[in-house]
């Protein structure tokens, strides 16, 4: 088994007086793309949250060999990038502005590009569709790992409002940067990306209802006790 | 127009409206024999420049940290605070108040601190209309506050109306402006190297720590600076609105919303701005000068409400 670069033991979150992730433990590896799925409301975003070191929990946690918790905001961004469900910017800037806000104007530039985004590289934010601006966004997390190998990446539904064309090319990006050697966790509705990842993680009311390889974690049975009998037809 | 030429072009734009200011007055058009008059001007335009640059940068700094383009630390209760702090030493110890040059910038800039503070705590996080309106209640209670304090106190009375109106260009001199003149430069280079942090803040407070902010390090760093502008700005000119508004507005048109640029730009156009209104203001009437917070009110007025329309819909 190699290092993990992922490793949650019993995270918990407490937001107000409600326990919306309980003794969640998610595990991933260089190389790996580890998918979280589960219904609205199941805890998935904060459940990336946390492991990301934005929200309080408890549990043992340690992302990319820290825990992200005592770790500086710097230290953390170095190894470890983020994107929420629906980035959205105060300000209309430029596409371009965006690799240059994150230090990194050519690694940017090249991710653009792999996204089919190139071409609106002048454009302000404003002018591109929801999918697009979407897009551009995700980018900068991409973008922003300077290096792969060993580092991790948190994406909250990335494919949310993009068109199946970029789908592919987004879930492409996360595979190209798990080939080379980062560790990647989505959250997810999307089962049928899902079912692509090297490892699946279901939730329930914050709580693991299963875990392991798609085919052992997506079964009809898990299906139907998590999203209710009348998902069953995604089994 | 290259970066380099535009810069050239504001700045002599500014040297222009620098000229111009020491050849208003009172006393006539012109500088003066030897100069002279232009001499008798010069506290006063170099209080305008310099406050002017720190509600530039003032105000682009708050609209970073709210995310919100209509936060102006005019509109915002900031410099109501300020003046509020000034009332309350000249209020306490009028006599105190004149012993040490510091006293007044300190007084105004614990009060700037006291409004920024109410701000960060009600009205963060919520949307244009809650912050607004947190600011509109701490600007009717510090004015409240000023009002009561300038009708008790008989021999700050005049001055402290004459704050309300931002009417204390007229009064600068050497002597009594050079520490507030220096804190205006001081907040001002200081909140320059916010635009890194600024611009990721504008995704979002997840967004900027996943991208390695220290976001509460920065919103401190900003709110503090930014109330220290305002303190200083409030010391030389009184209270005035919609400069911190209008300058970034502007300099965004101008230069996009990168905060690098932003920044410097909206400190720019503040100084031209508020030594324009004041030069206006002295030059339509030099025997009875209209402030210039009279004169960038109602420029400003009309561009708040066109701003606020256009976010609504």
């Amino acid at each position: 088994m190699s290092e993990a670069r992922v490793e949650a033991i019993g995270l918990a979150v407490e937001l107000g007086d409600r326990r919306v992730v309980d003794g969640v433990s998610v595990r991933a590896e260089s190389g790996q793309i580890v998918a979280v799925v589960g219904p609205n409301g199941a805890g998935k975003t904060t459940l990336l949250r946390a492991l990301a070191g934005l929200v309080n929990t408890s549990g043992e946690l340690r992302v990319a060999g820290e825990d992200p918790r005592s770790a500086s905001a710097q230290a953390n961004a170095r190894h470890r990038a983020y994107c929420a469900q629906k980035p959205a910017s105060a300000w209309d800037y430029r596409v371009r502005d965006l690799g240059e806000i994150i230090g990194a104007p050519d690694a940017y530039a090249e991710c653009l590009a792999r996204l089919s985004l190139a071409d609106l590289s002048e454009r302000r934010l404003t002018q591109l569709s929801g999918g697009e601006q979407k897009a551009a966004l995700l980018a900068m997390s991409f973008a922003s790992l300077a290096e792969p190998y060993g580092a991790v990446l948190l994406l909250d539904e990335p494919a949310a409002s993009l068109d199946i064309a970029r789908q592919a090319l987004v879930a492409a990006e996360i595979r190209r940067f798990a080939q080379a050697g980062g560790a990647a966790i989505v959250a997810t509705h999307d089962l049928s990306f899902a079912r692509n990842c090297d490892l699946v993680v279901v939730l329930a009311e914050g709580r693991l209802t299963a875990a392991g390889d798609p085919s052992t974690a997506l079964t009809p049975d898990v299906i139907a006790a998590t999203w209710g009998a009348s998902a069953q037809a995604e089994a | 127009m290259t970066p380099a030429r535009a810069t050239l072009a504001g700045l002599a734009g500014l040297a222009t409206l620098v000229a111009l200011a020491l050849s208003v007055g009172a006393q006539g058009f012109g500088w003066g024999e030897g100069g002279a008059w232009a001499l008798l001007r010069a506290p006063r335009v170099l209080a305008a420049l310099a406050a002017g640059l720190a509600l530039g940068i003032g105000g682009a700094a708050q609209q970073g940290v709210f995310r919100n383009p209509l936060a102006d630390p005019g509109l915002t209760g900031v410099f109501g605070g300020a003046l509020f702090g000034i009332a309350l030493l000249l209020g306490i110890a009028p006599e105190a108040a004149w012993q040490r040059a510091w006293f007044l910038p300190a007084a105004a800039f614990a009060g700037a601190l006291g409004t920024s503070a109410l701000l960060v705590l009600c009205g963060r996080g919520g949307s244009s209309a809650r912050l607004l309106l947190t600011g509109l209640g701490l600007n009717a209670f510090t004015a409240a506050g000023t009002l009561v304090i300038a009708s008790r106190s008989g021999e700050s009375r005049e001055l402290l109306t004459n704050g309300a109106f931002g009417d204390w260009l007229g009064m600068a001199t050497f002597e009594l402006t050079w520490l507030p003149i220096l804190l205006c430069f001081a907040a001002t280079l200081l909140l320059l190297p916010s635009a890194r942090a600024l611009d990721l803040l504008a995704f979002g407070e997840d967004a900027a720590r996943g991208f390695g902010v220290d976001v509460s390090g920065a919103r401190r760093n900003a709110v503090l600076l930014t109330a220290l502008a305002a303190a200083a700005a409030t010391c030389l000119v009184g209270q005035v609105a919609f400069i911190g508004l209008l300058a970034p507005h502007l300099a965004r048109k101008i230069v996009g919303p990168r905060h690098a640029l932003v920044l410097p730009c909206a400190a720019f156009l503040g100084a031209a701005l508020l030594l324009g209104a004041d030069t206006l203001g002295r030059g339509l009437w030099p025997q009875a000068p209209l402030s210039a917070a009279a004169v960038t009110a109602v420029l400003g007025a009309p561009l708040f409400i066109w701003i606020a329309r256009g976010r609504h819909e």
